[in-house]
C-alpha cells in the first residue's frame, strides 16, 4: 500500500522510465463537451498534434521523439482528476501536461501536477496558477484582462476618440473587463462616460445601450459572446447608433460575426462599425510563412473548431523543447527555470504569441500592446480571420 | 418610446411562455417546466426550415407546430402520464427540460444562429420610436392568442370541458369528461403553440440552446404576476415583466432590472397572492 501510495508522487519523467522510448505528452481537452467549449477543445488538441508533428520532425526534443496521449475529460474536472491519476498511478509519468481549459479543470489538476512535480501549460488561467508560490511547474498561456485592456488604449487615441462608452457580460471575467477598462481607460487621459453591465440571460440590449448613448461618447468597447453579442448589435442597429465599436476577444471568438446571412450577420449594416481585437496570428498574413505553415499543418492535422486564440499549444511544444534543450534535462524544475529566461523564450519561435515573456514571479504571459491587431469581421478559414 | 417597445416584445414572448404554462396548468394542475424549452426548439426548427432548407414561412411553422406538438406529447407520455404522485411532476418535467436542452447544445452547440423574420428584418419608426417588425407582430400575436384562447375556453365545449377539469377533476370526470385525453391534448397543444411561436420567437431572440433557461424563471414571474390559470392576467403580467425589466435597466441600471421585476413581484403577491387576475375561492368548512 504504501509503495503504491508513492508511485504516483515520486515516479521519474518521462524517458528516464524507459530510456530509448519517446517522451509523452498528455492533453486534457474536453472533446466530449457541449457546444463551444468542445470547438475550443478540438481547436487546442489539433494545435497540440500539430506542434508534435512538427517538433517531431524538427528532431524531437533532446534527441527523442515525442507521443501525444489526449485525454477527454469532457471539460469536466471530476473526469480530469481521474483519467489523469489513472495514467499517473500506472506510473508513466509525462514531461508535460497541456490543459485546454476550461479554469475548473485547471483548478482540479494543478494540485496533483504540482505534487507530482509534472511541468504543466495551461489555457485555463485561475486564480494561482500563474503564481510560482502555488504552482512552481505550471505556466498559463492565455494573457490577463489587464494586457487585453491596455491594448485597447494606443486603438482609441489613435482613432482620436477621447469619451469611451463600455458595456460588459455579468460573468466574472465580464465583471472584470468593466472594472479594469474603467480603471484603465482613466489612468490614459481618457474620459469614460458610461460603464454598463448586462445579465448574460439578458434578452434585449437596448435600455442598456440607450442610457450609453445618452452620456454621448465617441466609441464604444464592448464584451460580449455568444447570444448577447447578437442582442447588442440589434440594439445599436435599432437605435439608429452610429458609433464606432470596438469588441474584445470574446466578440472575435462568436461565429455569428464571421457568418453571412442569412446564418449570421457578416457584412450586414449591424457589423459595418464593428472592430475586433485579436492576436496577429488570428489574422491572415501571406507573409507569415512560419505561421501559415503551421495553420496548414494544424488542418491536416485535425478540427480547428475556433479561432486560433484557442491554438496556444502549438507554441507550448515549441516552449517545451527550447526549454528543454537549454536545460539539458527533463525535470520539471530545471524546465521552469529555463522557461523564465528570455533567451529561450526567443528561441521557442512561438509563432500564436510571437513571445510569452514569463517571468520568475509570473508564469502568466505578457502581451504588449503592439502584439494585438485590431480587425473588421471577416469569414474564418482555419482559424484565422482573412 | 424605442424602449417601451423593446419592453412590450420581451414581456410578449415572456408571456407566450406563461400562456404555456397556463394551459398545462388548467387541464393537469401542474407546471411543464420545459414549456421555454418547447419555444427553444421551436425556434431552432424554425432556423432550419427558412434558413438551412429554405422554405416558405407558413410551411415551416406548420412543421415547426407539428413536430413540437410531437414532441410535447411523447414528453406526456414519458414523463407526466407514468408518474403517479402530482408533485413529482415538477422533477419529471424538469428533466424533461434539461434534455431537450442539452439535445439543442449536442445539434447546433452553443452559438446562436439568425433566424429571418417572414414581414422583414429592417427598423421601423412606430409611435415615435424605433422597433423591428417581429417585435409588433409578438405583441399583436400575444394579444390575438389571448383573446381566441379566452373566447375558445367560453364558448365552445373542449373549452368548457377543460375549464371544468380545472375546477374539479373529478366531477368533469362524472359529467363524462374524457380527462386523461383532454389533458393529453391540452399538453400538446402547448407544443403546437411553442413550434409555431417559433416564426416570431426565433427572429426576435435567435435560435440559441440557452433560450430556454433564459425564459422559464421569467415565465412564471408573469404567470404569478397576472396568477396561475389566467389567460388575461399573462398578458398584464408580460407587460409588467417587459417594461419593468426594460426601464430599470434604461434610468437605474441593469444591475436593477432583475431586482425590480422581484420586487413588483413580491408587492403584488402581498397585495394580491392569488395574482392580479385570479379570484380568490372560497371554501366551506
Amino acid at each position: 500500500m504504501a509503495l503504491t501510495g508513492c508511485a504516483g508522487s515520486t515516479s521519474s519523467a518521462a524517458g528516464e522510465n524507459n530510456p530509448d522510448g519517446p517522451l509523452k505528452v498528455i492533453v486534457l481537452g474536453g472533446i466530449g463537451a457541449e457546444g463551444v467549449l468542445a470547438n475550443n477543445a478540438a481547436t487546442s488538441v489539433t494545435a497540440a498534434q500539430a506542434s508534435v508533428a512538427a517538433v517531431n520532425a524538427d528532431g524531437g526534443i533532446l534527441g527523442k521523439q515525442i507521443e501525444i496521449e489526449v485525454i477527454d475529460d469532457r471539460a469536466d474536472p471530476t473526469v480530469a482528476v481521474t483519467k489523469l491519476r489513472e495514467k499517473l498511478s500506472a506510473g508513466n509519468k509525462p514531461v508535460a501536461v497541456m490543459n485546454s481549459g476550461p479554469s475548473t479543470v485547471a483548478e482540479a489538476i494543478l494540485p496533483i501536477l504540482t505534487q507530482n512535480k509534472i511541468l504543466s501549460f495551461n489555457i485555463g488561467p485561475t486564480a494561482t496558477s500563474a503564481d510560482p508560490g502555488v504552482s512552481p511547474y505550471n505556466f498559463d498561456l492565455s494573457p490577463s484582462v489587464q494586457d487585453y485592456i491596455d491594448g485597447f488604449v494606443p486603438q482609441i487615441k489613435d482613432q482620436k476618440h477621447q469619451n469611451v462608452a463600455v458595456l460588459h457580460g455579468s460573468s466574472a471575467t465580464g465583471e472584470l473587463f468593466g472594472k479594469l477598462t474603467e480603471s484603465t481607460f482613466a489612468a490614459s487621459g481618457l474620459t469614460v462616460s458610461g460603464n454598463q453591465g448586462y445579465d448574460n440571460a439578458s434578452l434585449d440590449m437596448t435600455p442598456q445601450l440607450e442610457r450609453l448613448k445618452s452620456g454621448n461618447p465617441d466609441v464604444l468597447v464592448l464584451d460580449s459572446y455568444g447570444a448577447p453579442l447578437a442582442y447588442v448589435l440589434q440594439g445599436i442597429e435599432k437605435l439608429g447608433w452610429d458609433i464606432p465599436v470596438i469588441g474584445n476577444n470574446s466578440v472575435a471568438a462568436t461565429s455569428l460575426i464571421a457568418t453571412e446571412p442569412p446564418t449570421g450577420v457578416l457584412g450586414t449594416s449591424q457589423v459595418e462599425n464593428l472592430t475586433m481585437q485579436v492576436f496577429q496570428s488570428t489574422k491572415y498574413d501571406p507573409k507569415n510563412e512560419k505561421l501559415n505553415a503551421a495553420v496548414k499543418l494544424m488542418a491536416e492535422t485535425g478540427t480547428i473548431g475556433s479561432s486560433l486564440i484557442l491554438a496556444y499549444n502549438y507554441d507550448s511544444m515549441w516552449l517545451l523543447k527550447a526549454a528543454a534543450e537549454s536545460a539539458n534535462s527533463l525535470d520539471a524544475e530545471s524546465l521552469s527555470a529555463a522557461l523564465v529566461d528570455n533567451k529561450v523564450q526567443e528561441a521557442a519561435n512561438t509563432q500564436m504569441i510571437p513571445k510569452y515573456s514569463f517571468a520568475k514571479d509570473a508564469h502568466a504571459p505578457h502581451m504588449a500592446p503592439e502584439h494585438f491587431v485590431f480587425i473588421s469581421p471577416s469569414k474564418l478559414v482555419n482559424g484565422q480571420f482573412q | 418610446m424605442t424602449i417601451i417597445w423593446s419592453g412590450m416584445a420581451i414581456g410578449a414572448v415572456y408571456a407566450l411562455v406563461a400562456i404555456g404554462y397556463n394551459i398545462v396548468f388548467l387541464s393537469q394542475k401542474t407546471f411543464n417546466f420545459a414549456q421555454a424549452s418547447l419555444m427553444m426548439l421551436g425556434a431552432f426548427i424554425t432556423y432550419l426550415g427558412i434558413v438551412v432548407l429554405g422554405l416558405h414561412w407558413w410551411l415551416v411553422g406548420i412543421g415547426a407546430a407539428i413536430i413540437i406538438g410531437a414532441i410535447a406529447a411523447l414528453e406526456e407520455r414519458i414523463a407526466i402520464r407514468p408518474v403517479k404522485d402530482m408533485h413529482n411532476l415538477l422533477v419529471t418535467t424538469l428533466g424533461a427540460s434539461i434534455i431537450l436542452q442539452g439535445v439543442a447544445q449536442l445539434i447546433w452547440g452553443g452559438e446562436p444562429y439568425r433566424v429571418p423574420f417572414f414581414a422583414g428584418d429592417g427598423v421601423v419608426e412606430v409611435l415615435g420610436g424605433n422597433v423591428y417588425p417581429v417585435e409588433i407582430a409578438l405583441v399583436l400575436v400575444v394579444i390575438l392568442l389571448v383573446v381566441a384562447l379566452t373566447q375558445f375556453a367560453k364558448h365552445s365545449l373542449v373549452g368548457i370541458a377543460l375549464m371544468g377539469m380545472s375546477e374539479n377533476r373529478e366531477a368533469a370526470q362524472l359529467r363524462g369528461v374524457d380527462v386523461r385525453r383532454f389533458a393529453f391534448l391540452a399538453f400538446a397543444f402547448t407544443g403546437v403553440l411553442a413550434g409555431a411561436m417559433g416564426l416570431f420567437v426565433g427572429p426576435k431572440t435567435y435560435a440559441v440552446a440557452t433560450l430556454g433557461a433564459s425564459l422559464a424563471l421569467k415565465g412564471f414571474v408573469v404567470l404569478a404576476i397576472g396568477g396561475f390559470g389566467s389567460l388575461s392576467g399573462t398578458l398584464a403580467g408580460g407587460l409588467i415583466v417587459g417594461l419593468a425589466e426594460a426601464l430599470a435597466s434604461r434610468y437605474i441600471g441593469a444591475d436593477f432590472a432583475n431586482l425590480s421585476v422581484f420586487i413588483i413581484l413580491v408587492v403584488i403577491l402581498m397585495a394580491k397572492p392569488t395574482g392580479l387576475f385570479t379570484r380568490r375561492k372560497e371554501r366551506t368548512v
